[in-house]
This record gives structure tokens, C-alpha cells and sequence, in this order.
């Protein structure tokens, strides 16, 4: 009972904080019809803001330069703010291209991020990370740190959907379909398409980092490793798998992946090699997942919002 | 005199080695304020490319367009649309994803579409203003019943019908058509011609590419004849009927096909 529980708790947390990475890949990809294969760079860029903004000075063997100390509300929206600076950079050249043309990019872009984390140890002491990350005293109304950390998750996910639902309601939503169905045609009426892309792209990657934030909150920890392409196939087999369609799917969609995930890992395996072939299958699994999804939902198809009846 | 809205000066286009519009000299002519021009010459004539190098989806080889005395060569589609400047296309263009009223309502200049509005949340009033004026627009275009549908069940000449209404949501001082009665059914087409009819007389000034003579000679008071891409001839209805290089070029050809 406690293990199912804790799993829970686990799925419930990392389900809602990678759930907004897919919510805002769903605006970006299935409102926007922009291919991001850069996802984690604006989630690194998050975390790694935060962990800066709110650590102390450096000393003794600290390899990084900065450290600001501040508050961690104030590490909060460095974070959004980071994630939109890493979007306004890497949107304003590559915008313009098509398909999977930008997914290359935005792809190459992230792995700079990385490359550039690990070698820069300024930053945060390249492959060692930041540790001991500062995070809020969360003991209040006499919960435990990991159901207010779960709540927080969960809030910052509706959130991210309801800001999102408002934008794709109003006539500016109207107005990015429109881009995406024909941009030829949009322009006829007068839509600026490389205004509207440009927003649409910064705007989602604001809540991506803030969930850097609560990400570097929870784990206490930041490292390159933490935020390699692996964070980004998973986004997006998370979205794949729970369909474009509405924004409850996509949360759908992320949190069965992060169960099974999270399944697989409580298993109590007897040898080191078992556990080594369970993680080997869980890859494999993830895997064809995604290629069976794939299979039957090809991206063409995928950025329709309301087929023809 | 009125003055031109429209300039096209001395323009040419290339593919590759195809000119397709203006020859080696470049084709010019212009288009005063409150006309309605008729353009038309036979099948790859350039007439569609002409559209295109007006409305900024396509730039021009050399030559310039002016539209209400501004230069367009470095103006985007979507600025020249917003200088005033609505068209349709020949394959009929619409948003899959929208309704037939939001693909009207798409249409408009709106201010709701910022960011700002979409924070303020002001954008609501404005939006039952907008959905009165689409439906009015789309009852002239005789697609009332159609509103509530996607675009995916209407017929070809319905299309064109919704492209033509999501243009008028906008008030284009200048309306370019292309093809506007292709594969429309006779009854839209007659109610096609009281709404070319009407935006004429209210002072708006039109283009139309037509290959339906008998439709567009009726109602047109000016015709810019292309073949080769280059001016065959231009003068009013009546001149062009009886202009015998315009008979054996156009009228001829289609005769003998
Ligand atoms: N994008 C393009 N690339 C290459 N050639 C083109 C392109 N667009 C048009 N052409 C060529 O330019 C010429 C003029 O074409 P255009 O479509 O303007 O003719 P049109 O007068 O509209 O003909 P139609 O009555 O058949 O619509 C044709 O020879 C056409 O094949
Ligand atoms: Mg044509």
C-alpha cells in the first residue's frame, strides 16, 4: 500500500512537471506546426537559472562564477525569463524554416546548450552539476516536502493549460490555426505569420521554465546529464501518445508514460542483472511505443485539430 | 481624372528562362481608384502570375508595383494585404481546421489577435460584432446555411464563395479575384455578379481574371488583355469584343478549341 503510494505520489509529481513540457510542445507542434526537437534546452535553461539565481556565492572548490543568493520566488521567474531569453535566441534565426528543417535546428541548438554546460564551468561546474540546489521550506499545513512538491507540480500544470486554453480560445488562437492550415493564405488576410510563430514559440517556452525551476527544486541537483535529448524524445513521446487532440490528452498521455516509467523502476528486482535487463526493456518499450505510434499517426496527420466529420 | 490605386510599372518575371509575365520590355498598366478592371487572355497568358507579383506572394524579376502610391517591392504579402489590398486565388485556398464562419471571421483585421487583448480578455464584445458582420458577409455569398460547417463539405464553387466572403469581412480597398465563377454553380454565379456589381458601385475597386467572357465583359468597365505574359491590348468591353488581334489571340483560339 505504501509503495503504491509512493508511486503514485512519483507519477502524480514528474507526470504534472513533464506534462507542461508537452503541453507547451502541443502549442508549439499542434497549434503552431513548429517541429521543436530542442525541448530540454529551455528546461535546462530554466533549472540552471534557478539553481544560479538562488545559490550562494562561490567558495572553497566551486568551480562556478555566479551566485546571486536570492530568495526562490525570485529563482522562479529567472527561470521563465531564462527559458523565453533561450526561445527569443534560438526562434529568431530559425523560424523561418520549414518542417524538419527547424526540428534540426532546435535539436542542434539544445545540444549546444549542453556541450556549452559541460565545458563552460563557470556556469555550473560542467559535469558535476550544481548540488545542494535551494529550495523553500515546503513543510507547511503539516504535509510532507514530496505531497507539496507534487501539489506545486499539479498547479503549475493547470496553470500552464488554462493560460494556454485562453490563448487558444481568443481570436489570436483563430488566428495561429489559420497560419498552420495555410500560411499562403493567411498572409492574403493580412496575418504577420513570422510575428505569430515568434510568439507562439516564446510564449511556450516560459512555463517549460518554470518546470525547470520546480524540476531543480525537486531533485536538489543539476547537471548536464539530467538534461540530455532524452528528456526531449520523451516529451514527445508523451504527446504522441496521448494524441493532439485536447490538452487533457496530452496530460493523459504524459502521465501513463511517467507510470510506466515509474512502474518498471519499483519493481524489486533480485539481481543487478535483472534490473539492467529490465532498464534495457523499458528502452526498448519506450521505444517501439514510439514507432508504433508513430505508425498510425504520422505527423502530417498529427497537426489537425478538428478533421473534417 | 481619378487617381491610380494601382500601379503596375514596367514589371517582368522570370522562371528560369520562361518569361512568364512582361517579355523583355515589362508589362504596365494601371488601375484607377473606383474601377473595375476585367483581366483576362488565354491559358498561361500570366495572369494568375500577375496577381501574384501584385500581392507580394511572388516579387517581380524587375519593375515595380504601386499600390496608393507606395512601393511594394520589399513588402511582405501580409503588409500589402494590410495596406488595403484583398485576393483570392485561383485553386480556392481555406483553413481546414476552421469553420465556415471562423474562416470568415479569420479574416478580419483584428485587434484581438494581440497578445495584449488576449491578457486584457477585451476581446469578446468585439468578437459578437465581428459574428454579425461574417454572417451578413456569408448570406451575400449565399452560404448562410453552411456556418456552422467544416470546410471539408463544401463543394468546390463554395469555396470560392468563402474565399471571396472572408475577403469582404476585411473592406479590401482593392479586390483582386481570380477565376471567381470557375466551377460555381449558375445561381451563385448571378449572385456573384450582384455582389462584383454592388462592391463597384459602392466605389471599390476591382480586378478580375475571368474566363467567362460573357460574364465579365457585362459587368467590367475596363480590360487588360495579356497573351505571352505581355499587354495585347486594353480599352473598354466594347473596344476589346471588336479588336481583331484580341478576336484571333484569344477569342479565336478559344473558338477553335
Ligand atoms: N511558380 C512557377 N514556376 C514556374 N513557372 C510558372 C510558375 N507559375 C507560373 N508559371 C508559368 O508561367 C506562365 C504563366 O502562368 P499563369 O498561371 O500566370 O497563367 P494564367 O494566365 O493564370 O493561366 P490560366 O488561365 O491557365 O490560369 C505559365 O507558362 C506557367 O506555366
Ligand atoms: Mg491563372
Amino acid at each position: 500500500m505504501n509503495t503504491v503510494f509512493q508511486i503514485g505520489l512519483t507519477v502524480l509529481m514528474f507526470g504534472s512537471l513533464f506534462s507542461v513540457l508537452t503541453l507547451s510542445l502541443n502549442l508549439q507542434y499542434a497549434r503552431g506546426g513548429m517541429i521543436n526537437f530542442g525541448t530540454v534546452a529551455y528546461f535546462a535553461a530554466g533549472a540552471y537559472a534557478y539553481a544560479i539565481v538562488t545559490q550562494e556565492p562561490p567558495h572553497g572548490l566551486d568551480q562556478y562564477l555566479v551566485g546571486l543568493d536570492m530568495p526562490w520566488w525570485v529563482g522562479f521567474i529567472a527561470a521563465g525569463i531564462a527559458a523565453m531569453a533561450f526561445a527569443i535566441l534560438t526562434g529568431w534565426p530559425t523560424l523561418r524554416l520549414r518542417g524538419e528543417y527547424l526540428a534540426l535546428t532546435t535539436f542542434a541548438f539544445a545540444e549546444m546548450l549542453n556541450s556549452l554546460l559541460v565545458n563552460e564551468r563557470g556556469i555550473g561546474n560542467g559535469t558535476v552539476g550544481l548540488a545542494n540546489v535551494e529550495r523553500p521550506d515546503a513543510n507547511i499545513l503539516g504535509l510532507s516536502e514530496n505531497i507539496v512538491y507534487a501539489l506545486a507540480a499539479f498547479a503549475l500544470m493547470l496553470a500552464t493549460a488554462y493560460a494556454f486554453r485562453r490563448l487558444l480560445a481568443s481570436p489570436y488562437g483563430r488566428a495561429v490555426d489559420a497560419i498552420r492550415d495555410d500560411e499562403v493564405a493567411a498572409q492574403a488576410i493580412g496575418k504577420d505569420i513570422a510575428r505569430l510563430r515568434f510568439q507562439v514559440f516564446v510564449i511556450s517556452s516560459i512555463p517549460i521554465g518554470f518546470a525547470g525551476a520546480l524540476y531543480a527544486m525537486i531533485t536538489t541537483l543539476v547537471n548536464p546529464d539530467l538534461f540530455s535529448a532524452e528528456v526531449t524524445f520523451f516529451v514527445w513521446i508523451a504527446l504522441v501518445l496521448g494524441g493532439e487532440r485536447t490538452l487533457l490528452g496530452v496530460v493523459i498521455g504524459t502521465m501513463a508514460l511517467v507510470g510506466f516509467q515509474e512502474v518498471i523502476r519499483a519493481i524489486p528486482f533480485e539481481s543487478v542483472r535483472a534490473a539492467e535487463i529490465a532498464a534495457s526493456a523499458e528502452d526498448i518499450v519506450t521505444g517501439i511505443l514510439f514507432i508504433v505510434i508513430l505508425r498510425w499517426q504520422p505527423f502530417s496527420a498529427l497537426a489537425r485539430r478538428r478533421q473534417a466529420a | 481624372m481619378t487617381r491610380d490605386l494601382l500601379v503596375v510599372d514596367k514589371v517582368t518575371k522570370r522562371f528560369g528562362g520562361l518569361k512568364a509575365v512582361g517579355g523583355d520590355a515589362g508589362l504596365s498598366f494601371s488601375v484607377p481608384e473606383g474601377t473595375f478592371l476585367g483581366l483576362i487572355g488565354p491559358n498561361g497568358a500570366g495572369k494568375s502570375t500577375t496577381f501574384n507579383l501584385i500581392s507580394g506572394v511572388l516579387k517581380p524579376t524587375s519593375g515595380a508595383v504601386i499600390l496608393d502610391g507606395k512601393d511594394l517591392s520589399v513588402a511582405r504579402p501580409s503588409d500589402i494585404a494590410s495596406y488595403g489590398l484583398g485576393r483570392t486565388f485561383q485553386t480556392p485556398r481555406a483553413f481546414p481546421s476552421l469553420t465556415v464562419l471562423e474562416n470568415v471571421m479569420v479574416g478580419a483585421d483584428n485587434e484581438g489577435e494581440t497578445l495584449l487583448s488576449v491578457l486584457r480578455g477585451g476581446w469578446r464584445s468585439r468578437e459578437r460584432a465581428l459574428r454579425a458582420k461574417a454572417g451578413e458577409v456569408l448570406d451575400r455569398v449565399g452560404l448562410t446555411e453552411r456556418i456552422n460547417d467544416v470546410v471539408a463539405n463544401l463543394s468546390g464553387g463554395e469555396l470560392r464563395m468563402l474565399e471571396v466572403a472572408r475577403q469582404l469581412v476585411r473592406d479590401p480597398r482593392i479586390l483582386l479575384l481570380d477565376e471567381p465563377t470557375a466551377g460555381v454553380d449558375p445561381s451563385l454565379q448571378a449572385k456573384l455578379s450582384r455582389i462584383l456589381v454592388d462592391l463597384h458601385a459602392e466605389g471599390r475597386t476591382l480586378v478580375v481574371v475571368e474566363h467567362n467572357l460573357h460574364f465579365l465583359l457585362q459587368i467590367a468597365d475596363s480590360v487588360v488583355v495579356l497573351q505571352n505574359g505581355e499587354l495585347l491590348s486594353k480599352g473598354t468591353p466594347g473596344e476589346i469584343k471588336a479588336d481583331e488581334k484580341v478576336i484571333a489571340a484569344y477569342l479565336g483560339a478559344d473558338h477553335a478549341a
